[in-house]
């Protein structure tokens, strides 16, 4: 009798109830296991932030935990390199990200309200573009970027850059324009706004956090490109933080500590980007899942 | 009244200017570049020589003459099979695991803790890994000399036999952010309704996993297995930045292949050639994945 009554009364006191009672069970040990494999992703880490602070002879003698005094001097050390490193990249990187922003909205806009005739073609001239990949063209970008006279400009890395990142741009701003409503567009242009007025006035101002999205998105495909400026700029001072940190590293291998505070301060410009836009960020990483 | 081509394209003339520059960045620098790339695959072709035309012998001299590039293959594959287990498999773990964690805050924590190996540049990464399997002073073996396992440590990166798997293991635990992030939308999107039923009819645990969230969320991962392959037969940063191909091309792939034979030693129609091989996989890879997705959905 009693079971039946403690069953009776679980019924009765929702589903809110039985949900948090049944769906998730043994958190203890999920977060044990999910605490583990994140202590051991941030190892690495650690143990660059302690390294960061040695001197070589403090190395030598106990190289993986903390010694005192700590030697920050490696970062200022760091910095002074580092910096020239992170200038290159955020003027090849903001340079991109504004071209891509004004050319991937322009088209998108274009693509998604303006029924001009061809327009299906042209559209799958641009899609097509996202079967091409990087190792079919890099042989001939060089080449064609030594052709332009290009070779040890910023403009070698922008202008390609620009080119491959408006792709992506053009398909995630062409879904939002498409998703606006047409009457909206339809009375602008009753109203006598020309399409130019409306794309700067109507469209851009309404997806501003799409625009957010592409511009993360597209930072962090430039900013993690290792390779191709090694390529086109021969002199080392032009390049950009992520082949920068590498050369750094082949530089002063030895010296450790002047290695990982280097490491580590190249880190920081990402992150302090996550922090400020950590939505848009998200939301750009799992928009390719949009698209099933 | 119907009206004339000419009248509609002068009509919405505002929409090709605005295609305008975008099809000129692309014609500029994609399609010129793509075009060129097929087309100099067939030619002995130097940097700054105008090149002769040798047909598809540099596809034969690939396939039948060059043990480099059919090791690169294989350790392709080796590579992209471990990504998929890596990113795909274990990815989908943990996207579960911090799915069904109850406590809100540490569900949120674990969440944002994801992003990680993200906003960590992928060089820093990389280069922390190659750190780690130093020989002399490398982390890896100062924890084995540690606990005893003299006889285990290596020059890992300076092995043939071992270097590729060193490059395959780095970044242990192999979490992949973005993948994890992707799948816990997918998680998050099933109706609860239908989560529950399951559980009424004794549903839990393995099943649950089994029958109700994995064929739901399939979207997503055929997704991921489409962009992991993409990546793995592209993606040569790593070996380039950790071994250069070597020690004796034993890590060779075909990136780091096409990049030696155009930079280095300056085929850059062999290196072409290896270009159109790379797309040509990739290509077949989506082709099939595509056939495969739409089978299923009718």
């Amino acid at each position: 009798m009693e079971r039946r009554g403690d069953s009776a009364t679980a019924i009765a006191g929702g589903p809110a109830q039985s949900r948090a009672g049944r769906l998730h069970r043994g958190d203890a040990w999920r977060t044990t296991a999910l605490g583990i494999l994140c202590a051991l992703m941030i190892a690495p880490l650690i143990m660059a932030v302690i390294i960061s602070l040695k001197s070589p002879s403090q190395f030598t003698r106990v190289p993986f935990l903390p010694t005192w005094p700590l030697r920050w001097e490696n970062y200022e050390f760091a910095v002074q390199i580092i910096s020239q490193f992170l200038l290159n990249s955020i003027i090849t990187s903001g340079a991109t990200v504004i071209g891509v922003l004004l050319l991937s909205s322009l088209a998108a806009y274009s693509f998604a309200q303006i029924r001009f005739p061809g327009r299906t073609f042209v559209f799958y001239a641009v899609l097509a573009l996202m079967m091409v990949p990087a190792s079919l063209t890099l042989v001939p970008s060089f080449v064609l970027i030594r052709d332009l006279r290009l070779i040890n400009t910023y403009w070698s890395l922008i202008l390609p850059w620009i080119a491959g990142g408006q792709i992506i741009g053009i398909l995630i701003l062409r879904a939002f324009f498409e998703s606006l409503p047409g009457e909206m567009f339809d009375a602008c242009r009753i109203d006598g706004a020309s399409d130019w007025q409306i794309y700067w006035h109507v469209a851009l101002p309404l997806t501003r956090s799409m625009l957010g999205v592409v511009a993360v998105l597209n930072i962090l495909g430039t900013w993690n490109n290792l390779i191709w400026p090694t390529l086109t700029l021969p002199e080392r001072k032009m390049w950009p933080l992520t082949p920068g940190l590498y050369s750094y590293m082949e530089q002063y291998y030895t010296s450790y500590g002047r290695v990982m505070a280097g490491l580590l301060l190249g880190s920081i410009p990402l992150v302090i980007l996550f922090v400020f836009t950590s939505r848009l960020f998200v939301e750009g990483l799992t928009s390719g899942a949009i698209k099933t | 009244m119907k009206k004339s081509l000419w009248e509609r394209i002068s009509e919405t003339r505002a929409g090709y200017l605005m295609v305008a520059p975008t099809l000129a960045f692309l014609l500029i620098f994609q399609y010129y570049p793509a075009v060129s790339g097929l087309y100099r695959s067939m030619f002995d072709w130097n940097a700054g020589l105008a090149g002769n035309f040798i047909g598809l012998s540099n596809f034969v001299e690939l396939f039948t003459d060059d043990d480099v590039f059919i090791r690169s293959l294989k350790n392709m594959a080796l590579l992209t099979i471990w990504y998929l287990i890596a990113f795909v498999g274990l990815s989908t773990g943990v996207a579960v695991l911090i799915h069904r964690i109850r406590h809100e805050r540490s569900k949120y924590f674990f969440r944002l803790f994801m992003i990680l190996p993200v906003i960590i540049p992928a060089v820093v990464l990389i280069l922390l890994w190659k750190f780690i399997y130093d020989s002399t002073i490398g982390p890896l073996n100062t924890i084995l000399i540690g606990v005893g396992l003299q006889d285990w440590t290596h020059a890992w990166l300076a092995e043939p036999k071992i270097a590729i798997y060193a490059i395959m293991f780095r970044n242990f635990p192999w979490i992949d952010g973005v993948s994890v992030l992707i799948l816990l939308a997918g998680l998050q999107a099933i109706p609860v309704e239908i989560v529950e039923s399951g559980l009424l009819d004794g549903a839990s645990g393995w099943r649950r996993l089994r029958y109700i969230e994995l064929p739901l969320i399939t979207g997503q991962i055929k997704l991921l297995v489409v962009l992991t392959i993409m990546w793995g037969v592209q993606e040569y940063s790593a070996v380039w930045a950790m071994t250069q191909g070597g020690p004796i091309d034993s890590t060779q792939v075909p990136g780091m292949w096409m990049y030696f034979n155009a930079f280095r030693i300056s085929r850059m129609g062999y290196a072409s050639a290896i270009g159109v091989v790379m797309f040509l996989i990739t290509l077949v890879a989506t082709i099939l994945n595509m056939r495969y997705i739409r089978s299923q959905e009718y």
